[in-house]
């Protein structure tokens, strides 16, 4: 009986926030996935079904094509410096936990998470210009000639990599440390009288055991990588005299598609294959990384 | 029952009786108060610059409604396109709105019966060739309906430095396509490696959206060409690739490649042209005030284009009921009024629409004005047409620009011009197709 009563008390305790989880997070889920099958333009009382009509279309769209291939560089580009420097960062940290400076490195390299995402964007705008961005005034104390980083249809892509990995670092760093501060001490003990080196520790200990993390770390990272907008937009926002190249990304599509031309059956559509591709990656992540024993 | 008991439910009753008859007083007392309350009014525009007049739209109603409270919001044309979108489509908005839209942006709404049909007086004003022409009054209008009234336009000009044409030698404004590529070599100023650091002409390059694409068009209807064509039965097709679309694709790659007089990363646009950082532009006309406020020294004058100009008109609606859109329609017609229409010339800088307007004591004052509002004889004007995929089809074209202005072996190469045209021009029918726009 009182059992009973327990339970039904976690279910009304939990009614709640199941209900608004549902209103706000499965709710449009599953009515995007609806409106991917019809075709809407938002104005119209007319919502045909048109089955798999978008999906369809996708396919034979250059400009979704391009957008896919666009957010999967840049979303596998930022994982790819994030995770080994954040590793390695977070390393260097921790092992520099006596330091007085402990805190200035740890908040230094955390700084780029918590700064507004707009004025950093403009800060890394001017630094990329090409006229007078610092970053071609070094490079030509090298003998570099300046590049047009942000017209250029590669560099374009390297400059928006570069800008999301710069914020994916804090976090990334912080999130390792934590993990570093939980790992057992004998065990480092025991390598260091086994005659182990510090890199050999780093290596065969360290990676190792932080693998949870570096799972966590990097499934959170290649989501945010493929949700990229605000960067992409920014970098070359039209403002007067300094636009840049438009670097087309998955997120940005569906916007144009639904809010410029009013198709917002073809851009659910869109929505749902960046579901899919966010999902599967992550089931490969965790395929890949997961423990043999089960654990992660 | 007792007397007493009866005696009670009989006060009861009074009290209800009473009670009901205070009540419908002070219904009627606040339905006459409502009638008393000012009617209100609220204006919804994408071109923040456009407050004042409509504040002034306001004031100069005041005499014939004196009850009348108007509100302007106006905010950036992209935020007030969503605004628009989301309160029509829901039909959520109760209040009584002047909408400002521009022709092709308002063709989804009167599609979709979201916006009412213009009264008989305001249909009859509108359709007066003596206030507006054919143009504006045929894109304030759908199946021979009128729906809304000409309010402005953005029409483009040349822009030119003159300090920089009298040091090339220049001394009028290019007439032709082809006097545009010589003008912008010789007025391209260049660095000792022979770098051009001030562009001859500023041409659309980059940047996100459909700007590029409208840009281009402009450039090609000086050639002959459009984007989109209208069909004996109504409909459209894409009429992108033939020679008047590769002469004007050629120029970009010419001006970009050949004769490096501009490049993408180069500044542009007014702000290049008011810090003297290239020599001409094509622009509409807000950049006069622009001028005056920023770069009040600047020695530039404008010229009309060869052939002539793209024009948006931008008309407004209204969504309101009974009184309110009487109130409405009386606030879209009162910005119509000579006086009003001439005063945003002269303090906004957006181009009236209203035909048989006096301009000259503006036009003495600020003689940018007159390659706007004075077109030369044959000089055509065209819109981006009126239909739902209007936005779509440009930021078709705009990102196949894009791509194309990075090509530098497309400069020397008509047959991947064509080819690319061909592409893009079969793209553009695909979608019409798909919207049962594709005429034959």
């Amino acid at each position: 009986m009182l059992q009973r009563k327990i339970w039904i008390f976690a279910g009304l305790a939990l009614a709640p926030i199941l209900a608004i989880y549902a209103a706000v997070r499965l709710y449009p889920i599953g009515e995007t996935l609806r409106l991917s099958l019809y075709q809407w333009n938002i104005l119209s009382k007319n919502k045909p079904f048109i089955g798999l009509d978008n999906f369809r279309e996708l396919v034979g769209d250059p400009l979704f094509r391009e957008a896919l291939l666009n957010t999967t560089i840049i979303a596998f580009g930022v994982l790819i410096i994030t995770i080994p420097t954040a590793l390695t960062l977070a390393a260097l940290i921790y092992h520099r936990t006596q330091s007085r400076f402990a805190s200035f490195y740890e908040t230094s390299v955390f700084l780029p998470h918590v700064v507004s995402l707009v004025p950093a964007a403009l800060a890394w705008k001017w630094i990329f210009d090409a006229r007078l961005g610092p970053l071609n005034a070094l490079l030509g104390w090298f003998g570099v000639a300046p590049k047009a980083w942000l017209f250029d249809p590669v560099l374009s892509l390297v400059c928006i990599i570069v800008l999301c990995a710069w914020q994916a670092l804090g976090y990334a760093v912080l999130i390792y440390l934590v993990g570093f501060k939980n790992l057992p001490p004998a065990l480092y003990e025991a390598a260091r009288l086994d005659g182990a080196s510090a890199r050999q520790s780093f290596w065969y200990l360290s990676i190792p055991l932080l693998k949870p993390i570096t799972l966590y770390v990097s499934v959170v990272t290649l989501v945010s990588g493929f949700n990229v907008y605000a960067q992409a937009f920014i970098l070359a926002s039209d403002s007067q005299g300094a636009p840049g190249r438009q670097v087309r990304v998955l997120v940005l599509d569906m916007l144009e598609n639904s809010f410029r031309n009013y198709r917002v059956g073809y851009a659910a559509s869109e929505a749902v294959v960046l579901l899919v591709i966010v999902l599967v990656l992550t089931l490969i992540q965790f395929t890949l990384l997961r423990e043999k024993s089960g654990r992660v | 029952m007792s007397c007493l008991e009866k005696t009670g439910i009989r006060h009861l009753r009074a009290v209800r009786r009473s009670g009901l008859v205070v009540a419908s007083l002070i219904g009627a007392a606040l339905a006459g108060i409502t009638a008393a309350q000012a009617q209100k009014l609220t204006v919804w525009s994408g071109y923040p610059e456009m407050e004042p007049f409509y504040r002034h739209v306001a004031d100069g109603m005041k005499a014939k409604f004196p009850k009348l409270e108007v509100s302007v919001e106006a905010i950036p044309l992209r935020e007030h396109e969503k605004r628009v979108a989301l309160a029509l489509a829901s039909g959520a908005n109760s209040a009584a709105l002047v909408i400002e839209l521009n022709a092709s942006s308002a063709a989804r709404y009167l599609n979709n019966d979201l916006l009412p049909k213009a009264p008989a007086n305001v249909t009859a004003f509108v359709s007066d060739p003596a206030n507006f022409s054919d143009f504006f009054r045929d894109r304030a209008s759908l199946g021979g309906a009128v729906y809304g009234v000409p309010l402005f336009r953005g029409q483009v000009s040349l822009f030119y430095n003159l300090d920089m044409f009298k040091a090339a030698g220049l001394t009028k404004p290019p007439a032709t396509m082809d006097e545009y590529n010589s003008y912008a070599e010789k007025l391209t100023q260049r660095d000792a490696s022979g770098k051009a650091t001030v562009s001859g002409w500023s041409m659309r390059l980059s940047g996100g959206g459909q700007g590029v694409a409208e840009k281009f068009w402009i450039n090609l209807f000086q050639y002959g060409g459009s984007i989109l064509t209208q069909t004996a039965d109504g409909k459209w097709k894409s009429t992108l690739a033939g020679e008047a679309g590769r002469k004007a694709l050629k120029q970009y790659l010419v001006n970009i490649h050949k004769a490096k007089t501009v490049s993408p990363e180069m500044p542009a646009d007014a702000e290049a042209f008011e810090r003297g950082q290239t020599a001409m532009f094509i622009r509409e006309s807000w950049v006069i005030g622009d001028i005056a406020k920023k770069a009040p020294n600047l020695a530039y004058a404008t010229a009309p284009l060869p052939r002539g100009s793209m024009s948006v008109p931008v008309n407004l609606y209204v969504s309101a009921k009974g009184a309110e859109a009487d109130a409405a329609w009386a606030f879209a017609l009162a910005a119509d009024e000579p006086d009003n229409q001439l005063w945003m010339l002269k303090n906004v800088g957006w181009l009236p629409n209203r035909a048989g307007l006096d301009t000259s004591a503006i036009t003495a004052a600020v003689p940018a004005f007159s390659a706007f509002v004075s077109n030369p004889k044959g000089y055509d004007l065209f819109a981006v047409p009126a239909i739902d995929v209007s936005d779509e089809v440009l930021t078709r074209v705009a990102a196949k620009l894009v791509a194309a202005f990075g090509d530098a072996k497309l400069a020397d190469d008509d047959k991947a011009i064509d080819a690319l045209l061909s592409a893009t021009e079969t793209e553009l029918n695909e979608i019409l197709k798909r919207e049962g726009l594709l005429g034959k």
